[in-house]
């Protein structure tokens, strides 16, 4: 019955009109409707099924569109699917789409999104990104990624040119989440087959979102215009979408000032002044990543984190306040929970150590230390990790301080990326700096890392917790289970967790549209207008 | 003379070829891989991706079908970190612009290195020569890395004058700055070899000789001063030009050119493997081809050298 209702629920939901621009009461839009934003580094790759970054998404959602968006504040919406319908068991998804066309004309069909999938998880494909489809349990997915059934076994088919069926080993009530996920994209089969790997450049590229890709100097700029064909052009204001690359953030701020970009990162540091300044600028908003120093309590770790009371310490004796007000200075959050504290649906656990005042706390972590047989006379020596970059070594360095007191002497080791990311993943580190980013909204995303057999680089292990996701992914109320899972965490402290992420960015005003409440930031260039100033 | 070029050139293969093999033994032994990333692609995703790149190959297989891949087709592989493009137009790409702003940086770099550094030998201690000295001195201590923003602070932010980055072939206002910062250094030392250089051959006999002969200064100067100083200048020349037109990442960084040096450092961060190699081949084959051209200059500058 519950379930019924749910489905009826969505249904009603999703037969609402799709998100459009509304222009504000009192705005005139601008003459010149051209939005340039800020990307740090080159877009790697503008195929679906190859990208990996979050600035390549960026430009994927206005040159594609999924089966379903997300609104303003990270809500699904209708996409390329009118609406959809779900079976009893929750395993069987079919999808209606409405009548869209691809930028050449031809029109957006079911069989579009099955070749679009059967490509990722292909292994000749090689996606990097084949393990999303896995994620949404899609049948067959795994074996196909692993060459034991062939690509037309996806649970994936076209019942006609308009009706999409998805069929799913399990209930994942995180399955329409995962629909506005560039990997989940529809490609153009014709296209991809006449050019190759060159498919996505400038003069074949084929899309059927808001914007078709006017031009591409890798590492220079990308250049987006509106698309005709579109089936919501007439909503459609912005004309012109550019991402410019600039390398170095200080460069890309006065590059901001200058007036030739609307959006750029405020660099570390530097929020409290600009707020000051340019107070309708300056932006911090909540961001679905956390931080955290991942302890290694597998074999090849040190004797001394395996014991629960060292760990506790040292989640006890970092300061995150004087981290959060005077390091990082962003509007970040201190965390005392691994789950990013703006996901949907998310309440933290009540209590812990995040009411004792910071002495309680050090007084704790020093006591706790001396049971486990270290003090200032027989100080705890371990090694902290972490890559090359400026914020990581301050707040490593802050660390050290907050952790010297307790008789813990922090050995700082910096190395470059990729040797920290493996590293990581062969368990061969002390402590390490670690960040985690949702894949979306909801708080399996972070907790799964913990799993025993989820990425998990400190190899921490606990059955009642394992048992507590597995009981989630059914359950129709997981805030009981998430909470406890959390409170877990807190005991038995395998990271020791310190900020949860902000997005701080100066935003020209003019730009109207970008959404604030979205915790994963992913924004549409088809829902943004420029205001005349 | 064509002797020596040819078994120049002849020693010049096995160069290539060592340094070939060597970079790519170095680069397999980083630790990590392209495919190294955050979040640990599963075993069988990561496979399927070494599979199809051919690393899953013995070393000495994966040198064999690079090496047969040039040779045979001139092709320097897939890049892994941009699945959409090939080394070649990777470097097809980002070559072009390095070319542009690095060969302008050369001749601005000489143009006024040259002049201010002969100038300040001829007026030695006068005010002329302090001056010289000064902004040689000056622009020698102030590095591009700190140039190129301030550059931007002041040129685009201040002054509104020019693109504060990014690149076009068809505006010669994104050359300016690149220009600028990536000459300026280079500039100073040329300027600073030329002036000792010009004041060790003005002291000479043939100097003195040709003055008592009567002959005009403006001659002395030019045929007999200014060609045995530029000696020291192009032994330096060489190695300059080469890494100027192969790239500056801090320009590129700065400027936002996409240019190839950028693209260098970071395949070599990303384990972008044939992205790197590619780079490594195209500025070693620079390397050796500049430095022939030097020695085949020297001879010509200098009828006492003979090869």
């Amino acid at each position: 019955m519950t379930k019924l209702f749910t489905t009826t629920a969505l249904l009603a939901a999703l037969s609402l009109p799709a998100y459009a621009v509304e222009v504000a009461e009192g705005d005139t839009l601008a003459e010149n409707q051209t939005y340039t934003y800020w990307l740090l580094d080159a877009i790697k790759s503008l195929d679906p099924a190859k990208n990996t970054d979050v600035e390549g998404s960026d430009v994927l959602r206005s040159l594609f569109e999924g089966l379903m968006n997300e609104d303003a504040a990270g809500n699904m919406i209708p996409g390329v699917a009118e609406s959809h319908e779900i079976s009893e068991d929750q395993l069987t998804y079919t999808f209606t789409l409405r009548d869209a066309n691809w930028s050449n004309g031809d029109p957006v069909t079911a069989g579009d999104f099955v070749y679009a999938w059967q490509r990722v998880v292909n292994p000749e494909t090689a996606s990097e990104y084949a393990w999303y489809i896995e994620l949404m349990n899609i049948e067959n997915a795994t074996q196909i990624i692993a060459g034991d059934a062939t690509p037309d076994q996806l649970g994936v088919r076209a019942i006609d040119d308009k009706t999409l069926e998805v069929k799913l080993t399990t209930p994942t009530p995180y399955f329409l989440n995962t629909l506005s996920h560039a990997t989940t994209y529809p490609v153009p089969q014709a296209v991809v087959e006449e050019h190759g790997d060159a498919w996505t450049q400038p003069a074949n590229l084929v899309g059927n979102g808001a914007f078709t890709l006017a031009s591409h100097n890798l590492g220079v700029d990308i250049v987006l215009n509106k698309n005709p064909e579109y089936w919501d052009a007439d909503n459609v204001v912005m004309e012109t979408v550019r991402g410019v690359t600039v390398n170095d953030n200080n460069v890309a701020l006065t590059r901001y000032q200058a007036g030739e970009l609307d959006r750029v990162q405020i660099p570390a540091g530097q929020f409290p002044r600009l707020k000051e300044e340019f107070p309708e600028q300056a932006v911090s908003v909540p961001y679905g990543c956390s931080y955290a120093y991942v302890m290694n309590v597998s074999d090849k770790g040190p004797e001394a984190l395996k014991d629960v009371r060292v760990r506790q310490a040292l989640a006890l004796g970092l300061n995150r306040e004087v981290i959060v007000d005077q390091v990082l200075q962003g509007g970040q959050e201190p965390s005392y929970s691994w789950t990013h504290w703006a996901i949907n649906g998310f309440a933290a656990p009540e209590g812990g150590m995040k009411d004792m005042p910071m002495p309680e706390r050090q007084e704790k972590a020093k006591e706790l230390l001396a049971e486990a047989g270290y003090g200032p006379d027989n100080p705890l020596k371990l090694s902290l990790q972490y890559n090359t970059d400026d914020s990581h070594r301050l707040l490593a360095i802050a660390a050290q301080q907050f952790w010297r007191p307790l008789g813990i002497e922090i050995e700082l080791n910096n190395v470059e990326w990729k040797v920290h990311t493996d590293r990581l993943q062969s368990q061969d580190f002390e402590l390490a700096r670690y960040a985690w980013c949702a894949d979306y909204n909801e708080a399996s995303t972070f907790l799964d890392w913990f799993r025993t057999d989820g990425y998990n680089s400190g190899k921490w292990s606990n059955e009642e917790y394992d048992q507590l996701l597995a009981e989630a992914r059914t359950a129709e109320d997981t805030t009981p289970l998430y909470q406890r899972a959390e409170e877990i965490l807190a005991e038995e402290a395998p990271a020791v967790f310190v900020y949860h992420y902000a997005k701080v960015d100066m935003i020209n005003p003019a730009i109207k549209g970008l959404p604030r409440e979205n915790l994963l930031n992913t924004w549409y260039a088809k829902d943004l207008y420029r205001a005349a100033e | 003379m064509i002797a020596f070029v040819l078994r120049r050139l002849a020693v010049a293969i096995p160069t290539l070829l060592l340094l070939i093999v060597f970079s790519f033994a170095l680069m397999h032994l980083a630790p990590g891989g392209p495919f190294t990333a955050e979040r640990a692609l599963p075993p069988q995703v990561l496979a399927n991706l070494e599979a199809k790149y051919g690393l899953n190959d013995p070393l000495w297989k994966q040198i064999w079908n690079y090496l047969y891949g040039i040779v045979v087709h001139f092709d320097f592989g897939p890049s892994f970190v941009y699945p959409d493009r090939t080394v070649n137009q990777l470097i097809a790409a980002g070559f072009p612009v390095t070319l542009t702003y690095g060969a302008l940086s050369f001749v601005a770099a000489v143009v006024v290195g040259v002049s201010l550094g002969a100038v300040a030998a001829i007026r030695q201690n006068s005010w002329v020569d302090y001056l010289a000295v000064g902004i040689s001195i000056g622009a020698q201590v102030l590095p591009n890395f700190v140039m190129a923003p301030l550059l931007v602070l002041v040129l685009t932010l201040w002054y509104g004058l020019l693109p504060g980055g990014g690149w076009s072939f068809s505006d010669p206002s994104f050359w300016i700055m690149p220009v600028i910062a990536l000459a300026t250094s280079y500039m100073a030392s040329i300027a600073r070899i030329t002036r000792s250089a010009m004041l060790e051959v003005l002291g000479s006999n043939h100097i003195r000789t040709a003055r008592a002969k009567g002959m005009p200064e403006h001659r002395v100067i030019l045929r007999h001063a200014l060609k045995p100083a530029l000696l020291p200048v192009i032994s330096y020349l060489g190695p300059v030009f080469v890494s100027m037109i192969t790239g500056s990442v801090v320009i590129d960084i700065y400027f936002s050119t996409g240019g190839i040096g950028k693209a260098f450092v970071d395949s070599a961060l990303n384990r972008d493997y044939a992205v790197m190699m590619g780079v490594t081949i195209l500025v070693g084959s620079l390397t050796i081809l500049f430095n022939l051209i030097v020695d085949v200059l020297y001879a010509w500058i200098d009828p006492k050298i003979r090869y």
